[in-house]
């Protein structure tokens, strides 16, 4: 007879090993490959010759440093401005004014719309041949479309920065507003009648009881956006390039050797994520305590 | 010490035709203790909030010291709420909630330290400003939530359910510290609450609320002896209610005529009224057989420290309580002689 003491790790097991096994596994196996253990190849000894022509190899060095900077950036950027307009909105939203549910609705529009399908969007609309640079050409505000200015495909990855925020403000919008409603008013009502100003309030009251969530959710964004390659795929330049895309570049090609190369990067990745995440959670858990 | 004065204090909210609070007029005079009192959703803590600043009256003014408060916002009113669910900040320590106000009014840190020590003291919690309110107790946060308020040296303090979260021990504890802080302070304190008992516990005035109309503003023991109508009667415990007749001193009921001479029904209502008498005021067998009738003993009830009667008298139902002893003289079915003292009768308009 299995003990009560037994029966919550035996129900949870399921669920923690499938995590697990993918995780370290995938993780194990992808780590062994930037060694450059492939066996299907006969390559079966283990170097960091891969790391080092990553980020050292007059081939590729530039090419991944100034890929790490733009993908931070482009991360941090997206993270922290898709965190603070979501704030913003979500502080709005939970008031009472009239169009409220349609407000509410747009703002969680494309929460089911795809990356990929955004970065599109972003190509009809905001390209030089796009939507919005036909319409400024015909109302006359630019001669032809070619002189709207370069909001796509731009060396700062802003392209990419507004393809997040369109996706992202709505993912912590939702989450913020989950945690209003469920604080409520009173803390600040409480704090307003102790004599605290609107600013105190936001820095002393709202920003430390959303601030949990808020970090959470910057986590997801952050390594999310540190990660993925399709919208700096198709709204990027070729150089700088992000760091997922340059790996992407790896795994594609048809050198076999090249996958070593590509693990390795995304073995950078991981680990810079990981450091860039502590210390974002240090810094908004300091924030909050001071 | 500041004397607050609602008039024609009004408030109705977008969409409900019926006004939350409706041309209340109150006079709170400096220092004192006063209860609102009533149902929930009766309008009183809306009419608190008013007072802090936190909701808009649509009609009506509030004044502190004579002077209308309405233009000056909560932060800088000087009226601080204690909510009911104390809200301690749960990031911050004990010593952090205390010192939240002086802080938010840019006093100098070391000042702050000071007087959170001085606050805890105050309310019986010294040294656990190092705290989270996680740790604490019920009564303790409670009382922590007090420091908090009181650190910022309102003129108004507001206490929204003050004792409704705390057990009978703690009630009766934080009943002799808010009474206490009251006397050493004389800090005009307002609050709220559904609770007759805890409002005559706590408080020197009441004012009793239903629908958001006041009903009866009043010293506590008034609520029993002279109520103003069977619903208020009703919310202090009132049981007996006989339709009567009244002209003058006299009362005419389905079961005899008794005589009324308690002070102050000489402005209670003539013609058709309600004769109503405590259950503790009825007198079984009296010695005297002035204002008394018979009737016949349907149950009785011990309840430890007094046993409950219930008599009928006709087919009306009347309730008395005799404390000590149960009176085996005094079983069910027996006849009994029910006195009504006439300076202890009140009377009502008939509902």
């Amino acid at each position: 007879m299995i003990g009560e003491r037994w029966r919550i790790p035996l129900m949870l097991a399921p669920t923690l090993i499938i995590i697990v096994v993918l995780f370290f596994g995938s993780l194990g196996y992808g780590f062994l490959q930037s060694l450059g253990w492939q066996p299907n190849i006969g390559n079966t000894t283990f170097s960091l010759d891969a790391y080092a022509t990553v980020l050292f190899s007059p081939e590729y060095r530039e090419q991944f440093w100034s890929g790490l900077w733009l993908t931070i950036w482009v991360s941090l950027a997206s993270t922290f401005i898709s965190a603070a307009l979501a704030l913003m909105s979500a502080l709005l939203l939970r008031q009472t004014f009239i169009g409220k549910k349609i407000a509410t609705f747009l703002f969680q529009l494309n929460l089911p719309v795809p990356h990929l399908v955004i970065a599109i969007g972003m190509i009809f609309l905001f390209s030089q041949s796009g939507l919005a640079a036909r319409a400024a050409a015909q109302l006359g505000m630019i001669s032809t479309p070619n002189e709207f200015p370069v909001m796509l495909r731009d060396a700062g990855g802003v392209g990419i920065i507004l393809a997040y925020l369109w996706k992202e403000v709505p993912f912590f919008g939702i989450v913020l507003l989950a945690i209003l409603q469920s604080v409520g008013e009173d803390y600040e009502d409480l704090a307003r009648s102790l004599g605290a100003n609107r600013w105190q309030r936001f820095r002393h009251v709202i920003l430390p009881l959303v601030m949990p969530g808020l970090l959470s959710s910057s986590i997801i964004v952050f390594a999310f956006t540190f990660g993925t390659y399709e919208v700096p795929k198709l709204l990027g330049v070729r150089f700088p390039e992000m760091l997922p895309v340059m790996a992407l570049e790896f795994f594609l090609n048809p050198d076999l050797n090249a996958r070593a190369e590509g693990m390795a990067l995304s073995m950078i990745i991981a680990a810079i994520t990981l450091l860039i995440v502590v210390a974002y959670m240090w810094a908004g858990n300091r924030a909050v305590q001071r | 010490m500041t004397h607050v004065i609602l008039s024609n204090l009004t408030k109705s909210f977008p969409g409900n035709p019926v006004a939350a609070v409706n041309t209340m007029n109150l006079d709170i005079p400096s220092g004192q203790l006063v209860a609102f009192l009533g149902p929930s959703g009766c309008g009183k803590t809306t009419t608190l909030k008013m007072i802090a600043g936190l909701i808009t009256p649509t009609v009506g003014d509030i004044t502190f010291d004579g002077a209308s408060v309405l233009a000056v916002p909560p932060e800088k009113r000087g009226a601080v709420m204690v909510f009911q669910n104390y809200l301690l900040f749960p990031y911050m320590s004990v010593g952090q909630n205390v010192g939240f106000g002086l802080k938010m009014r840019g006093v100098e840190p070391k000042v702050i330290d000071r007087k959170v020590i001085e606050m805890l003291d105050l309310v019986k919690l010294p040294n656990i400003a190092n705290r989270r309110p996680r740790q604490l107790s019920g009564g303790q946060q409670q009382r922590v939530a007090l420091a908090r308020a009181l650190i910022t040296e309102p003129k108004v303090l507001l206490l929204d359910e003050p004792l409704s979260n705390l057990d009978a021990h703690l009630r009766d504890e934080m009943r002799e510290l808010i009474l206490s802080i009251q006397r050493n302070l004389g800090v005009t304190m307002i609050f709220v609450t559904h609770d007759q008992e805890e409002a005559v516990l706590l408080a020197n005035q009441i004012a009793l609320i239903f629908d958001g109309v006041l009903q009866q503003y009043a010293a506590p023991d008034v609520f029993y002896r002279q109520p103003i109508s069977e619903r208020a009667a009703r919310f202090f415990g009132g049981i007996n209610f006989v339709p009567a007749t009244r002209r003058g001193e006299r009362l005419e009921t389905a079961f005899g005529a008794f005589h009324v001479r308690t002070p102050g029904v000489e402005n209670a209502p003539e013609g058709e009224v309600t004769l109503t008498i405590r259950p503790e005021q009825v007198v079984l067998n009296p010695a005297d057989d002035e204002n008394c009738t018979s009737g016949r003993i349907r149950s009785r009830i011990y309840v430890g420290t007094y046993t409950r009667y219930k008599i009928m008298i006709g087919d009306i139902e009347i309730e008395a309580t005799r404390s000590g002893d149960i009176d085996h003289a005094l079983n069910e079915g027996d006849a009994v002689r029910v006195g009504f003292p006439a300076d202890r009768i009140w009377v009502v308009g008939r509902s």
